[in-house]
């Protein structure tokens, strides 16, 4: 093999050794920025009182009045718990990103000047050849640098993560819990009420509150599901980052890759499933 | 321990909602076997309203010792985006270093062909160039 064939193999493999390849985490990191679940719950568990006020009397309605206010106090507190998670995902996903470290622009521009001056002295061939063989090593540099770069994050922010995301699946739970009650107490007023109004005379009342009930269970039914989908998301997202850290050194093999894609396709068919039922 | 803390009165309001249900489905049969009254059953059904709203009281009692007992955890967090946030702001660093490089060959061009008009927009593009890597504001011109 001639030398220039030598530096030409040479140049090649390091073309192909020097893609980062990460766009499979990128994916993954960008569904999990989109996942709003968590945060659409919240506001419906702030906006409690506001459903449930036209069923609740006396002492209850008080109750629930000063519960509104104390849900309505820790709200922020509860966003900014997803805002950082979305935060560190919109990260991950820029710092994986293909353009992120990607210097072949400005080398090209840096060329494209010399060329245009050949006052410089400078052959536009030679040019085009170094700028060529550069842009293959600072790719290289710059890929190892990048994939070194979201090892980093991936192992620095594991821990944090976990912790918020099973916090957040906490949180909906108690969520979930607190739509229950406001369910059984709307549902309930009227189990209570309609058997004592079920009669010729009161044919008219009875029969709007059959029509009240029966949407509000609709209404309800639809909600329910997104409690699930809300902790499946989640989950989805805390099991993706744990494949992430168990494959630290191989994040651009196959296999490891075409896993992460995996649960990049689950928790985007999960967010698309809580938009349909919203739909 | 916090956490048990949480567990323990999230296990409370999980039993009180319990109850109020049990209350739910007694009223329920009452009505059924005709054994109450209107008023009796609404002021029973009150009582049943009474217990979830106290439930729902202490599930946000729960809810605010989680969001306290992840505050160290948030920081960890934006610890590491922050870290993040530098490696990508020092490759930009790199790709600006690149341009400032471009503009001096230009720079070089121009003042080697001599020529007034050029060398002083060549010259621009080099400070802005320094500038651009240097982000604060400059009063020296």
């Amino acid at each position: 093999m001639s030398i220039k064939g030598c530096i030409w193999a040479v140049l090649l493999t390091i073309t192909l050794t020097g893609c980062a390849n990460l766009k499979e985490v990128g994916d993954y990191a960008e569904e999990s920025a989109r996942f709003s679940a968590y945060t659409e719950l919240t506001t419906r568990f702030r906006d409690t009182y506001s459903r449930e006020q036209p069923y609740l009397v006396g002492e209850a309605r008080q109750l629930a009045q000063a519960n509104d206010s104390r849900r309505k106090a820790a709200y922020d507190d509860l966003l900014t718990i997803h805002k950082r998670v979305t935060l560190y995902m919109q990260t991950l996903a820029r710092l994986s990103g293909e353009d992120t470290f990607d210097l072949s622009e400005n080398l090209d521009s840096l060329a494209g000047g010399i060329k245009e001056h050949p006052d410089l002295g400078i052959d536009k061939k030679q040019v085009d050849a170094i700028a060529g063989i550069t842009k293959v090593i600072t790719k290289w540099a710059t890929s190892s640098r990048q994939q070194r770069a979201v090892r980093e994050m991936i192992q620095e922010g594991d821990a944090p993560l976990q912790t918020t995301l099973q916090g957040m699946k906490t949180l909906v739970r108690y969520y979930r819990a607190t739509h229950e009650n406001e369910r059984k107490t709307v549902l309930g007023l009227f189990e209570v009420e309609l058997p004592y109004v079920d009669d010729p005379e009161n044919r008219l009342l009875a029969t709007l509150a059959r029509a009240h009930v029966q949407s509000k269970e609709a209404e309800y039914r639809a909600v329910a599901h997104r409690y699930e989908d809300a902790e499946q998301g989640i989950e989805r997202i805390a099991e993706g980052h744990r494949k992430l850290v168990e494959n630290i050194d191989d994040l651009t093999s196959k296999a490891v890759r075409d896993s992460i894609k995996r649960f990049a396709k689950d928790i985007k068919a999960i967010r698309k499933d809580i938009n349909k039922l919203e739909g | 321990m916090a956490l048990e803390n949480e567990r323990d009165v999230e296990a409370v309001a999980q039993c009180l909602s319990e109850c109020a249900d049990a209350v739910h489905e007694r009223i329920k049969a009452a009505i059924k076997n005709r054994e109450i009254e209107r008023d009796q059953a609404q002021s029973l059904f009150q009582e049943e309203s009474l217990l979830r709203r106290r439930a729902n009281g202490l599930y946000i009692d729960a809810a605010k010792g989680v969001v306290a007992g992840l505050a160290e955890s948030q920081a960890d967090l934006l610890a590491a985006i922050d870290n993040a946030k530098e490696q990508i702001g020092q490759i930009k660093e790199v790709a600006r270093f690149i341009d400032l490089v471009a503009d001096l060959a230009v720079l070089a061009a121009a003042v080697g062909a001599g020529k007034p008009a050029p060398i002083v927009a060549a010259l621009k593009e080099v400070r802005e160039g320094v500038e651009a890597m240097n982000p604060q504001p400059s009063d020296v011109v």
